[in-house]
């Protein structure tokens, strides 16, 4: 059982370099999340050192997530760019991801006011 | 309840002493000047009844400027659904605040992994410059701020309902963690028949 497992991994490694396309995975150049994949894991209740073949699938996995949302939102409302009413659209029947899309905005635009109010008041003292 | 991992890089300071200038209820003392220069991996050098202090304030101005959202300019970003009645309003308030009470009684009684799993879950997030840059490359036009913060957010939210199938996958299967490749694999398999991971490569062709 280990070796059947070892081998997928093994033939995403070797791939990885040539940056071919493979059935397993997309056979990224360069790692764009490792560490930040890592810290995400443990959080989310893995252990605290998670398997690396473990990450890269999740990192592959993150990149085509990003790339067919990026997609999908390219092909409604206005064509070829992507806004974020788009996104919103899109995440609709998915409850958790789309309260938490609202909350992020609501955030930034209160921290966006709150920083303003501050430079305003900077600068009438 | 806001996220506050999105304070991990530039711009941390402003963001932390904002948000106590805003919110009057807290009585905690001003962020640490350190928590600017905060990156997930310097996290342990500092104490972290700090940075959970620090995030449970963020929380109560979260529920606090949540009251202002009423008033939201007519920015397209963040269109308000409907216009909530004030009963409503109060009574969501409460809500927050109750919830907020309890998260605060929760995470004062973790031991100390917990501590750090949590802070990890909180504080953790993709960098904004690659996912804009990701974006990017797939559009070939330039996008704004609001996508790439709601596209990290959305990717952390996947993130983490993938892991959380994979641990439940592990269990049944017996084994422990770490997650092994096996267990990533069926869990992408059990969410994508329950069609929360977008699969928009083969086109299903109804009558043919």
């Amino acid at each position: 059982m280990a070796e059947e497992e070892d081998e997928p991994g093994f033939e995403e490694e070797q791939e990885d370099g040539s940056g071919g396309v493979d059935a397993a995975g997309h056979g990224r150049r360069k790692r764009l999340f490792s560490k930040e994949l890592r810290c995400m894991m443990y959080g989310f209740g893995d252990d605290q050192n998670p398997y690396t073949e473990s990450v890269d699938i999740l990192e592959d996995l993150v990149i085509e997530f990003i790339t067919e949302m990026t997609h999908k939102a390219m092909s409604i409302g206005r064509q070829g760019r992507v806004q974020v009413e788009d996104i919103v659209f899109l995440i609709r029947k998915d409850p958790r991801k789309f309260a938490r899309v609202k909350d992020l905005l609501t955030m930034n635009e209160e921290l966006k006011r709150a920083r303003k109010a501050f430079d305003e008041a900077n600068y009438g003292s | 309840m806001a996220d506050p991992a999105r304070i991990k890089t530039e711009g941390s300071l402003e963001k932390g002493g904002f948000i106590n200038e805003e919110s009057p209820k807290t009585e905690h003392e001003p962020v640490p000047e350190t928590s600017a220069e905060m990156s997930a991996d310097d996290n342990k050098e500092l104490s972290t009844q700090d940075h959970l202090k620090d995030l449970k304030t963020e929380t109560e101005a979260a529920a606090a400027a949540d009251d202002e959202e009423e008033g939201t300019s007519g920015q397209p970003s963040s269109k308000r659904l409907k216009v909530e009645p004030e009963k409503k309003k109060e009574k969501r308030h409460k809500v927050d605040e109750d919830e907020i009470q309890k998260m605060q009684v929760l995470v004062s009684s973790f031991s100390e992994e917990q501590l750090n799993r949590y802070e990890m879950y909180r504080r953790s997030a993709f960098p904004k410059a690659a996912i804009k840059r990701l974006i990017q490359s797939i559009t070939g036009s330039s996008i704004s701020q609001n996508v790439v913060i709601a596209m990290s957010g959305i990717a952390k939210v996947f993130v983490g309902e993938i892991v959380e199938e994979a641990l439940d996958v592990c269990e049944k299967w017996g084994d422990t963690p770490p997650l092994q490749p096996k267990h990533l694999r069926e869990a992408v398999r059990r969410l994508k028949s329950r069609d929360q991971i977008p699969n928009s490569k083969y086109k299903h062709i109804l009558f043919h």
